[in-house]
C-alpha cells in the first residue's frame, strides 16, 4: 500500500457557500482563513456551489496543478454529495478513498441558523476534525470478487420453485434440494386454493412438472443441506443426497424452507377426529365429508394470539372463510359457523371470500378471548354479544384454525447459514419494510412462509422477488464492495478468541488456525465496515480501514487544539 | 428487440423495481407524473412496524 | 429514493407522463410527455433561493393543504430531482404580470420561462405499472362531515401534523387553532395598516378617531377624505372584535391529546368500495403510537370493526402500542360525527360489545381513508391495454400475481390491489423479475446460451 510520509501531505480545502444555504449564516472567509492554518493544507479555495459543475472542475484543477493528495469538501451531507465528490477525485487521477467530507449545512447553518458565531465555530471545529482525519487516510481499492452463477433452492414448495422456474428461465443454473419424497410442499396436502378454489394439487403438478423438465434445474429430494462454507458468490455447499453427499459451489442461495401447521394437543379437545385442524379439515374434504356432518364450527386463533405466541399468522382466517364457502357450495344441509376474534380478511380478494361466505349462510359469532368458547360432547358454547347471552351451538364437526409455525429445522437451517430467526423462529429478513426478502447477509435470500405464513398469491410473488433479488449478483457475474471494512491491523494481538465473529451480522470474520495460532480472519466481501468487531475487540486488533483509532484521536486531538 | 424497460410511478414499488432491474444491468425510464418521486411513502412520517423514518 | 436518482441505468423522467404506447412484449415504442418545468434540470442546483424569494404562495399539495408553498418550488424538501419547478397556474411571469425575480436571483441561470413540453420516444422490451393509490375523499361520507368539520381531518393530513418536517414541526395543533391563528396573522397585518391610515388622519385633523367618528355619526357630511376616515374606523372596530374572539378561542389552544381514529371510511361500505383496504389499521395504530411519543399524555380511542394487524411483527406491534401507547379499542362502526362545544368533534357509535349507543367528545378526529384506485387509471388501463378488476384496480390472478391481462405489462404495488410497504417492495421484485424474463428472453445470443 503506498503510504505518504507525513511531509508529503497535500491538502486541498473546498468550502461550500450552497448559494446561501451555508455562506448566508455562517462567516465564510473565517473559515477559509482558518483551514489555512491548518497542518498539510496547501491550497483552500470557497465554491459558489462545490458541486456544480464548475465547482467539480475546481476540485480537478487543484488535485492536478497543485498536486493536491487529499481532499477535503465542507459542504453538505455525504449521504447526497459523497459519491459525486469521490468519483471526481478519481476523475482527476486521485484513489477517492483519499476523500473526507465535513457537513457544515446539515450540521451549522440549518441547525443553528440564528446563532452565526458559534455556528462558525462548531464549523470550525468540524474542518479541523476532516482535516486532520485526511492527513490519515489511506487509499483503498474496490473489492471484486467473482460470482459462481448457480442458485441452490432450500425447500421445494410453491415459492421455492417458483423461484427457481423464474431464475432458470434467466438462464441460471439451479440446484433445488427438497428433503420429501416429492416437490410441491404444502399444496401436496391443501384440497382448494381460496380465492379461486384452485385444485391445489394441479398447481404443484403444473409447476413439478416445469421444474422437472427445465434442462437448467437440478432437484435432489430427501436430501438436506448439510454444511454450507464461504459468501456470496463463493459458496461450498454439502448436500446429502439419496447417493451421498454431494459438494456443490453455489452464488446464491435462496431459503424457501416454509412452515408448518400447529398441532393443538389440550387445545378445545382436540382428538384429530371430531374436533381437527383446518389442516386435517383440507384432507377430509378432498376425501369428501362424512354424510352424518350437519353442524360444523370452527374456532380462530387457536394458539395464537396469546401469551405463548403473540403473534397473528395472517392466513388462518382466509383458510377458514374457504373451507366453510366449500363445505356450504358441497353440502348445503351443512351448517357453518365461524367464532374468531377479528376476521383478518385483508385486501381486495379476502373481503370478497367474506362477503361470498356470509351470502353462503356462513354464520360469524365474535367471541372474547378472555370468556372464549367451550367445546362439549356434541355442542359449543360461546358468548353471543350481540345477543348479550350465552348459547350452545350444535357441533358434528370442530375444527381448530391454528397458526402456521416456524418449522421446527428452522433453527438449524438459521445456524447452517448464519441467518437470524426473530422471536417466532420465522427467519429475520434484511429490512422489515425495505428488504423484505434479502437477508443481511449478502447472498442469501428467502420468500414464502418460511419468512412469515403466505398464502398462494403472496408466495408466489415474493419467489419471483426473492429470484430478481438473487439474480443481481447472478447477472452481474462479480460483486463490487465498499473497501470501508475491517481489518485485522494488529495480528499478534489477535488471540482468535472469536468474540467478534459471534456478534458480526453479516457472516464476515472467521477464526482460522495460522502459523501464529489461532486468528481471526476477515472475508472482505461480506464485510459492510459496520464497525462492532472493532468496537468489541478487546485487543485492538481489528480495526476499521477508514475510521481507523489513529484517525479517530487525530479528529479528537484537532477538536481540542481548534481552540488554542 | 428491447432491452430496456418503463417504469411507471415513483412510488416505493416503482423506486424498487426500477432498482432491481437497474442492478441486473438493464436500463430503465422511470416516469413520475409529479415533480419528484418518493410517492405516498415520502409523505408518511415513519412507518410501521419499525417505526423509523419513511425514506 | 437517492439511488435511484444516481443510478446510472435509470433514466428519471419525472413530472412526465405516458402518453402513447404501442406495440408488444419485447418491443413496445412508448411515447413520454416530458412537461416544461421553466427551469433548466443541468444547471439548477436545487439551492432553493428562487423559492425564498418568490413572491407568490400557494397551498402545499404535499402537506395536504395544510402549509404553504411558493410558485416556484421544491416538491418536497428531499425530493429526488431537487430541481426546482415553476407552477405554470400561479406564476406570475407566466400569467402575463411583471415580476422576473426568480430568474435574476438564480446564479446558476436555470429559469427559462420559454421552456416547453418536450415529446420522447422509447423503445422497450417490458413496461411496469406502479402508479400507485389515491387517498378516498372522505367528503363523500355525509355523516362524518369532513371539511364541514376543522378538526375532523384524514390519516395522510394528520401524518403530515406529525411529520418534523411538516407545517407545524410535528406538533399535533389542531386545524381549527392553525386556522384561526392564520386569520388572526392576517387580521393583524390589515389592522396594523388601518392604524397607520388612522393616525394620519388624527394628526391632520388634530383629534381621536373616536371624537370624530361620534360627531360625524351625528352629523354626516359628504367630504371624501372624512367619509374614508369613518369607513377605516368603522372596519378597524369590526376587525378588532374579530380579533378579540379569535384570540379568545386560540388563547389556550394546546395540542391536541384526545385523539379518534375512525377505520374503514370508504372501505368495506357498500356505498363506495367493498373491499378492505389493508393496510389502515396498522396505520392508525402507528399514528396513535407516534402521537403518543411526541406528547406521552395523549390518548386514542380506535374504533373499528375487525383490527386487522396482519403482517410480520403486526399484531405484536399492536399490543404494544396498546400498552404503552394509550390505546383503545372499540369494536363497532361509528354512525356520525357532530361538532360540540370547543369545535371538538363528537362521535356517535355503537359499542357492539356492550350493545349501546354512545357519544364521546375528542379534540381531534382521524380518518382512515380507503386506499382507492388511482385517479387516471382507467385512460392508463387504455393506454396500456391492460385490464382492470371489479374497482379499478389492474387485474391479476392469483397465480400470477403481477401479470397483467397483456403480456410484457406488469404491475405491482397498490396499483393491483391495496397493500402495506413490505408488500409492495417484495412485489415491485416480482414484477422487476418477470419483466427481466421479458428482456432476456429477447436476447438471441442469452437464448443460445441457454439452449
Amino acid at each position: 500500500m503506498p503510504e505518504n510520509h507525513a511531509s508529503d501531505i497535500r491538502i486541498g480545502v473546498f468550502i461550500c457557500h450552497c448559494g446561501s444555504n451555508i455562506a448566508g449564516y455562517l462567516d465564510m472567509e473565517a473559515l477559509a482563513d482558518f483551514a489555512e492554518t491548518r497542518p498539510h493544507v496547501v491550497f483552500v479555495q470557497r465554491n459558489l456551489y462545490t458541486c456544480s459543475e464548475s465547482g467539480i472542475n475546481e476540485i480537478k484543477k487543484g488535485i492536478q496543478e497543485q498536486d493536491l493528495n487529499r481532499v477535503v469538501v465542507a459542504s453538505c451531507t455525504p449521504r447526497t454529495h459523497e459519491p459525486l465528490f469521490r468519483s471526481s477525485c478519481a476523475e482527476a487521477g486521485l484513489n477517492p478513498y483519499l476523500f473526507e467530507m465535513v457537513n457544515i449545512r446539515d450540521q451549522c447553518s440549518w441547525v443553528h441558523m440564528q446563532e452565526k458565531t458559534d455556528a462558525t465555530e462548531k464549523a470550525r471545529e468540524l474542518i479541523g476534525m476532516g482535516i486532520a482525519k485526511a492527513a490519515l487516510l489511506q487509499p483503498q481499492e474496490i473489492i471484486l470478487s467473482e460470482v459462481q452463477t448457480r442458485a441452490l433452492v432450500i425447500g421445494g414448495g410453491i415459492a421455492g420453485l417458483t423461484a427457481s422456474l423464474s431464475l432458470a428461465r434467466r438462464g441460471y443454473e439451479v440446484v433445488v434440494v427438497e428433503k420429501d419424497q416429492a416437490l410441491g410442499g404444502m399444496l401436496n396436502h391443501l384440497y382448494k386454493l381460496g380465492p379461486q378454489m384452485q385444485a391445489a394439487k394441479e398447481l404443484a403438478a403444473e409447476t413439478v412438472q416445469k421444474v422437472n423438465a427445465h434442462p437448467k434445474i437440478t432437484v435432489f429430494t430427501r436430501a438436506h443441506v448439510t454444511q454450507v462454507k464461504g459468501f456470496i458468490g463463493k459458496f461450498e455447499v454439502t448436500v446429502e443426497t439419496q447417493s451421498g453427499a454431494k459438494k456443490i459451489d453455489i452464488g446464491i442461495i435462496i431459503v424457501a424452507t416454509g412452515a408448518q401447521p400447529l398441532v393443538p394437543e389440550g387445545l378445545y379437545g382436540y382428538d384429530g377426529k371430531r374436533t381437527v385442524t383446518q389442516f386435517q379439515l383440507e384432507t377430509m374434504l378432498a376425501k369428501g365429508l362424512d354424510a352424518a356432518v350437519r353442524h360444523v364450527v370452527m374456532i380462530q386463533c387457536v394458539g395464537s394470539r396469546n401469551d405463548e405466541r403473540p403473534f397473528c399468522a395472517k392466513i388462518c382466517c382466509q383458510t377458514a372463510v374457504k373451507n366453510a364457502i366449500l363445505i356450504r357450495r358441497q353440502y348445503p344441509e351443512t351448517k357453518v359457523s365461524i367464532l374468531y376474534r377479528d376476521m383478518q380478511m385483508y385486501g381486495v380478494e379476502n373481503e370478497a371470500m367474506f362477503r361470498d361466505s356470509k351470502a353462503a349462510g356462513v354464520r360469524y359469532i365474535n367471541y372474547d378471548p378472555a370468556d372464549p368458547p367451550q367445546v362439549k360432547a356434541d355442542k359449543v358454547g360461546v358468548y353471543h354479544p350481540l345477543l348479550g347471552r350465552k348459547m350452545e351451538l350444535a357441533a358434528d364437526l370442530v375444527v381448530l384454525s391454528t397458526p402456521l409455525l416456524a418449522r421446527e429445522d428452522a433453527h438449524e437451517t438459521s445456524q447452517l447459514l448464519r441467518v437470524p430467526v426473530n422471536e417466532n423462529g420465522f427467519f429475520l429478513e434484511g429490512h422489515v419494510k425495505l428488504k423484505p426478502l434479502d437477508f443481511a447477509t449478502d447472498g442469501i435470500f428467502l420468500c414464502g412462509s418460511a419468512r412469515f405464513p403466505a398464502n398462494i398469491r403472496e408466495a408466489v410473488a415474493q419467489g419471483l422477488g426473492a429470484a430478481a433479488r438473487a439474480s443481481i449478483p447472478l447477472s452481474k457475474g462479480s460483486v463490487e464492495v465498499e473497501p470501508i471494512i475491517s481489518v485485522l491491523a494488529d495480528e499478534d494481538a489477535c488471540r482468535g478468541c472469536g468474540l467478534c465473529v459471534a456478534l458480526c451480522p453479516y457472516g464476515a470474520l472467521e477464526v482460522r488456525q495460522t502459523e501464529k495460532g489461532r486468528k481471526v480472519h476477515v472475508i472482505n466481501v461480506a464485510c459492510k465496515g459496520c464497525g462492532i468487531c472493532a468496537a468489541t475487540c478487546y485487543q485492538h486488533a481489528l480495526s476499521i480501514n477508514s475510521f481507523t483509532d489513529r484517525q479517530i484521536e487525530a479528529q479528537i486531538d484537532a477538536f481540542l487544539t481548534v481552540h488554542p | 428487440m428491447s432491452k430496456e424497460v418503463l417504469v411507471i410511478g415513483g412510488g416505493i414499488a416503482g423506486m424498487q423495481a426500477s432498482l432491481d432491474l437497474a442492478d441486473m444491468g438493464i436500463r430503465v425510464h422511470l416516469v413520475e407524473k409529479l415533480p419528484s418521486i418518493g410517492g405516498k411513502m415520502a409523505q408518511l412520517d415513519k412507518t410501521f412496524p419499525t417505526n423509523d423514518c419513511a425514506i | 429514493m437517492l439511488d435511484v436518482g444516481r443510478h446510472p441505468n435509470i433514466d428519471l423522467l419525472a413530472y412526465s407522463e405516458v402518453q402513447h404506447i404501442e406495440g408488444q412484449a419485447g418491443n413496445f415504442k412508448v411515447t413520454v410527455r416530458k412537461k416544461a418545468r421553466y427551469v433548466d434540470e443541468d444547471k439548477c442546483t436545487g439551492c432553493g433561493l428562487c423559492s425564498e424569494k418568490c413572491p407568490t404562495t400557494v397551498v402545499d399539495a404535499f402537506n395536504e393543504g395544510l402549509g404553504m408553498r411558493r410558485a416556484v418550488y421544491a416538491y418536497f424538501a428531499q425530493g429526488i430531482p431537487s430541481t426546482r419547478t415553476i407552477d405554470p397556474d400561479h406564476c406570475r411571469q407566466l400569467n402575463g404580470k411583471k415580476c422576473g425575480i426568480c430568474q435574476k436571483v438564480c446564479q446558476a441561470g436555470a429559469i427559462d420561462y420559454t421552456q416547453q413540453d418536450r415529446l420522447i420516444e422509447l423503445q422497450v422490451g417490458a413496461v411496469i405499472a406502479a402508479v400507485g393509490y389515491d387517498v378516498f375523499d372522505p367528503a363523500q361520507i355525509a355523516e362524518y362531515r369532513y371539511r364541514e368539520i376543522e378538526n375532523v381531518v384524514t390519516a395522510i393530513e394528520f401524518e403530515r401534523l406529525l411529520s418534523a418536517s411538516g407545517p407545524t414541526s410535528g406538533h399535533v395543533y389542531r386545524p381549527s387553532d392553525l386556522n384561526a391563528k392564520a386569520e388572526i396573522q392576517v387580521l393583524e397585518k390589515q389592522a396594523a395598516k388601518s392604524g397607520r391610515m388612522l393616525a394620519r388622519f388624527e394628526k391632520k385633523y388634530g383629534r381621536t378617531s373616536a371624537d370624530f367618528f361620534m360627531q360625524y355619526q351625528a352629523a354626516p357630511t359628504d367630504d371624501a377624505d372624512q367619509e374614508k376616515w369613518a369607513r377605516v374606523y368603522q372596519e378597524d372596530l369590526a376587525r378588532k372584535e374579530r380579533l378579540a374572539a379569535l384570540n379568545d378561542a386560540v388563547k389556550d389552544a394546546a395540542t391536541a391529546k384526545r385523539l379518534a381514529f375512525i377505520q374503514c371510511v370508504g372501505s368495506r361500505d357498500f356505498r363506495f368500495y367493498p373491499f378492505c383496504s389493508g393496510y389502515c389499521c396498522m396505520h392508525s395504530i402507528k399514528e396513535a403510537i407516534i402521537a403518543n411519543e411526541h406528547e406521552p399524555q395523549t390518548v386514542s380511542t380506535i374504533f373499528g370493526m375487525d383490527i386487522r394487524a396482519v403482517g410480520k411483527g403486526f399484531e405484536e406491534y399492536k399490543i404494544r402500542g396498546g400498552n404503552k401507547s394509550g390505546i383503545t379499542y372499540v369494536r363497532g362502526r361509528v354512525a356520525e360525527i357532530i361538532e360540540g362545544p370547543g369545535r371538538n368533534p363528537v362521535v356517535v357509535y355503537e359499542d357492539t360489545r356492550t350493545r349501546s349507543v354512545k357519544q364521546e367528545a375528542f379534540d381531534l378526529v382521524i380518518l382512515a381513508t380507503a386506499c382507492a384506485p388511482t385517479r387516471g387509471i382507467a385512460e392508463l388501463a387504455a393506454t396500456l391495454n391492460v385490464a382492470l378488476d371489479d374497482y379499478g384496480f389492474i387485474k391479476t390472478v392469483p397465480s400470477a400475481p403481477v401479470d397483467t391481462s397483456m403480456r410484457g405489462i406488469f404491475v405491482c404495488g397498490c396499483a393491483g390491489a391495496p397493500m402495506d410497504v413490505p408488500e409492495s417492495v417484495a412485489q415491485a421484485s416480482s414484477a422487476a423479475e418477470r419483466a427481466a424474463e421479458i428482456i432476456f428472453q429477447s436476447d438471441p445470443v442469452k437464448e443460445k446460451a441457454v439452449a
